[in-house]
């Protein structure tokens, strides 16, 4: 297994590249000027030129591509056009204000979720099911910033319970920081909670039905342990695959609730990135991103085979 | 089954009603009559106890709807950059805050050759630098002003001062500043906050860094600066022109409209620079929020290409203009009532203004419109393309034109919305068939005319549409000239009426420079620029205490 870890570790390398190589190009077809966008409307046609020479836009492409690969090498991300601060100091301030709420809200919504999947498949047309199932298509189907706006019209402005934007500030108490952080989370946690509930029921109802459940139920066991111990086991590679994709997407920020709640993450880095065409940061970002999904796809593999050893990485390329 | 779909049905109904009640009760007439512009409910405001006297004390936070990114006043692009800058620092000549003149600030006079090519400035002796890592809070003089602007000359990323030809240190507290030929936009230019005066160890102590540690003479100094979250501020003691009464101000970044005017309501911030649409109408309607309004230097347009494509020909740009009823445009628009009707491409607020020209600015008539498109040799009408960019505005806008011109003309618009750096590139590339845009300055109509119409703009986005126009430029080039404001008034006011004859495109509206204020704060001066200034040698911004 080790073997198997490396090579797939190694083989994020080359995944990189392409998704660098891609990046590049893309960015550099989408219309707009770095120079005009960031000088905005006002700037004459000399300040634009005098910008685009300062950063290097004049470069003919394949030596902008080689330069910046060759940064990348040595673990430079360059530097970001409209910050004029380097790409990776910007990239790592943020990452950690993301991540804060992003992993909340999956934990958040794997210990609500998963066990009202759990529940919903156990007790199949039973009130609770429905209950809980119209909830989560709602919940699925739900305008994150409607569902902001809404939260900050009853929660801040009408209660006055809660602040309704920034991060705080660890300087005036941890409390001031989770009283912050319960919007954006509350916002964040509704899809993922309603898609894990739904998918815990489906694939659990999938294992209930199945053979050998009816017969390990018919050898006289715990309905209690049928469940947890048999059933949730075999019902949770689904579980894992979607844990896995949401895992690697809160890399990325919630552009939407990072916006309403002036939430200073990812998201909104993006997002401006993309805006000012800052090539560079948009590059960045993108790669490390993409890192997080490759790495992160790799643990799910690993994990899969922890939880099922059946499943032989190895065979998906052909076998040894 | 049917047991499932009538519980489903029951479920959704309870939910539905649950959530339209909440909507209901938190949004404050939702529904109203919108739509009917002006008539907006009244809401008589609470009245709060306000001492006499000001009080010193509190900080004031301010939330701007875009993030400032660099703070160095030679690297600034943006608007919400210089709020911050012009707070922390002064330059040497500034607005008054009604914007009808220039007054003295660092320098308390002036005097210009007679050839207009030699400015002298003498300047205060009780200006100090805010203290910093590199000086300590030393006396600014006449070095530091040579020091800044010819930084400013070299390094403007957007040629703040590019009209100076270098800075002569007469003594300590004078200095001259010499210009290659005269230019009547010079004082305006050092109004702009581009060129506040910077101490030389500061700057190249920090080095690519001064951005984060601006240092400067004005009422506040930053005491952090925190990308895309905030910057703050606290109190200059020794602030040469008044002992500011705030201890400090924080500026916010919010860049959600509906949540500025909630953190209004909610009391996380004080101030709101940036409200539109709907935000308005929620302020106006809210009774412990002050809404101040003023028209602002601004012109919103739509600007036709006159070199390609059927409106190159004057007659289909008239066409065009007459099809258009530009008052019900302005109703449907801003149905808030956030700007003013306009026809011509200088706001009122600026001394080049000529009313006597509106006259000349074609009015709606559907009938001659279609006489005059049949004369251009389009009977049956044409397919042109709209570009905007994709604020809520433009894209109103941009539909009610498109209806206009299908009903009158049979003009079929194509409507091209794209987000900020695509538009600005098709816009200024010559290539687009129509756009709209707008425009905010200074109330010196150089800073508008010509940067939209004379021929050496083509190629950036205020002349994307490539008008040019010899006379025109003769006009704007001498009243760069001429140093009398009347006489270059009257240069404008030619330029103008030749502008307006060839009809380049409809100038539809004035938008209002729109704050939303806790009626706490007291002494607020609102510019037609929308500048903020908290302290100056005209006002001193407190806040009465609870």
């Amino acid at each position: 297994m080790v073997k198997t870890f490396l090579r797939r570790l190694l083989q994020i390398i080359p995944t990189l590249l392409v998704v660098v190589s891609i990046t590049f190009v893309i960015t550099r077809m989408i219309p707009g000027n770095p120079a005009v966008t960031l000088l905005g409307p006002q700037a004459s046609v000399e300040d634009i030129a005098k910008l685009e020479e300062e950063l290097g836009l004049n470069d003919s492409l394949w030596k902008q591509y080689t330069d910046y690969v060759g940064k990348l090498l040595k673990g430079d991300f360059g530097k970001s056009y409209s910050f004029n601060q380097p790409v990776a100091k910007l990239l790592m301030d943020r990452l950690p204000n993301t991540l804060l709420i992003s992993l909340t809200s999956i934990v958040l919504a794997i210990l609500i979720g998963i066990p009202i999947g759990i529940i919903s498949a156990v007790k199949q047309y039973t009130p609770f099911d429905y209950i809980s199932m119209v909830l989560a298509l709602i919940g699925v189907s739900m305008p994150i910033f409607w569902l902001g706006l809404m939260l900050v019209l009853v929660f801040s402005v009408n209660l006055g319970w809660l602040p309704s934007l920034g991060m705080g500030s660890l300087e005036n108490g941890l409390k001031d920081v989770i009283l912050h952080m319960v919007l954006p989370v509350t916002c964040l946690t509704t899809i993922p909670t309603a898609t894990f509930a739904r998918i815990t029921r489906s694939s659990m109802l999938e294992v209930i039905n199945a053979e050998y459940i009816k017969s390990i139920r018919a050898g006289g066991l715990k309905e209690g342990v049928i469940i947890y111990k048999h059933a949730l086991k075999n019902a949770l590679p689904p579980i894992v695959t979607v844990l896995g994709i949401q895992l690697a997407s809160s890399f990325t920020g919630a552009i939407l609730t990072e916006t309403i709640f002036s939430w200073p993450g990812m998201g909104t880095l993006i997002v401006g990135a993309i805006e000012n065409r800052d090539y560079m940061l948009i590059q960045g970002a993108v790669v490390l991103t993409a890192a997080a999904f490759v790495f992160i796809n790799l643990i799910v593999d690993i994990v899969y085979m922890i939880i099922n050893p059946k499943v032989n990485l190895d065979n998906a390329k052909g076998g040894e | 089954m049917k047991k499932i779909l009538a519980f489903l049905l029951v479920a959704m109904f309870v939910l539905v009603s649950v959530t339209g009640c909440g909507g209901n009760n938190t949004t404050p007439q939702a529904n109203d009559e919108s739509n009917t512009s002006g008539t907006n409910k009244e809401v008589t405001k609470k009245e709060i106890e306000v001492p006499s006297e000001p009080q010193d004390g509190g900080v004031l936070t301010i939330a701007l709807v875009s993030s400032p990114k660099n703070l160095d006043p030679v690297k600034y692009t943006g608007t919400y950059e210089s709020q911050i800058i012009q707070n922390v620092g002064d330059t040497l000549v500034a607005y008054s805050m009604d914007l009808s003149e220039i007054i003295p600030n660092l320098a308390k006079s002036w005097t210009v050759s007679e050839d207009g090519k030699h400015y002298t400035f003498q300047l205060r002796d009780d200006v100090y630098f805010h203290p910093g890592k590199f000086q300590d809070g030393r006396q600014m003089t006449a070095e530091d002003v040579k020091y800044s602007l010819e930084r400013s000359h070299e390094l403007s990323a957007m040629n703040r001062l590019d009209m100076i030809e270098s800075v002569e240190v007469v003594n300590d507290f004078e200095v001259i500043v010499h210009l290659p030929e005269p230019n009547a936009a010079f004082l305006t230019a050092l109004t702009n906050s581009g060129n506040i005066i910077v101490p030389k160890e500061e700057v190249e102590g920090w080095g690519d860094d001064f951005g984060n540690h601006l240092i400067g003479t004005g009422p506040f100094m930053l005491k952090e600066f925190k990308l895309d979250e905030e910057a703050v501020l606290v109190r200059n003691d020794n602030y040469w022109a008044q002992r500011p009464h705030l201890d400090g101000v924080v500026f916010k970044v919010i860049t959600d409209i509906n949540q500025n005017a909630n953190a209004l309501r909610t009391g996380e911030i004080d101030f709101s620079s940036g409200l539109s649409g709907e935000a308005v109408k929620i302020i106006r309607e809210d009774e412990n929020i002050r809404l101040l309004e003023m028209p602002g230097l601004h012109v919103a347009y739509i600007y036709f290409n006159q070199v390609k494509g059927p409106t190159a020909d004057i007659r289909v740009r008239e066409a065009l203009i007459k099809a258009i009823d530009t008052k019900e445009l302005v109703k449907g628009v801003y149905q808030y009532g956030e700007a003013q009707p306009a026809s011509l491409p200088l706001p009122p607020g600026s001394w080049g203004y000529d009313a006597s020209l509106e006259s000349i600015v074609p009015e709606y008539n559907p009938e001659e419109a279609k006489k005059l498109l049949a004369e251009a040799g389009y009977p049956d009408g044409f397919k042109t393309t709209l570009y905007i960019s994709n604020t809520p505005h433009r894209v109103k806008m941009a539909t009610i034109v498109q209806q206009y011109l299908k009903m009158n003309l049979n003009v079929d618009v194509d409507i091209q919305t794209s987000e900020w750096g695509t538009f600005s590139e098709i816009g200024s590339s010559g290539n687009a068939d129509i756009f709209a845009m707008s425009w905010t300055w200074y109330p010196d109509p150089f800073f508008f005319l010509n940067k939209i119409f004379a021929s050496d703009a083509i190629g950036s986005l205020g002349n994307g549409q490539g008008f040019s126009n010899p006379e025109v430029d003769r006009l704007l080039a001498e009243a760069l000239v001429v140093s009398e404001q009347e006489e270059r008034a009257e240069l404008y006011k030619q330029a103008l009426k030749i502008i307006v004859e060839q009809h380049p495109g409809i100038f539809y509206s004035n938008e209002n420079v729109t704050w939303g204020v806790a009626p706490e704060v007291q002494g607020l001066v609102q510019r037609a620029d929308g500048c903020i200034f908290l302290t100056n040698t005209e006002v001193n911004v407190w806040k009465v205490q609870k």
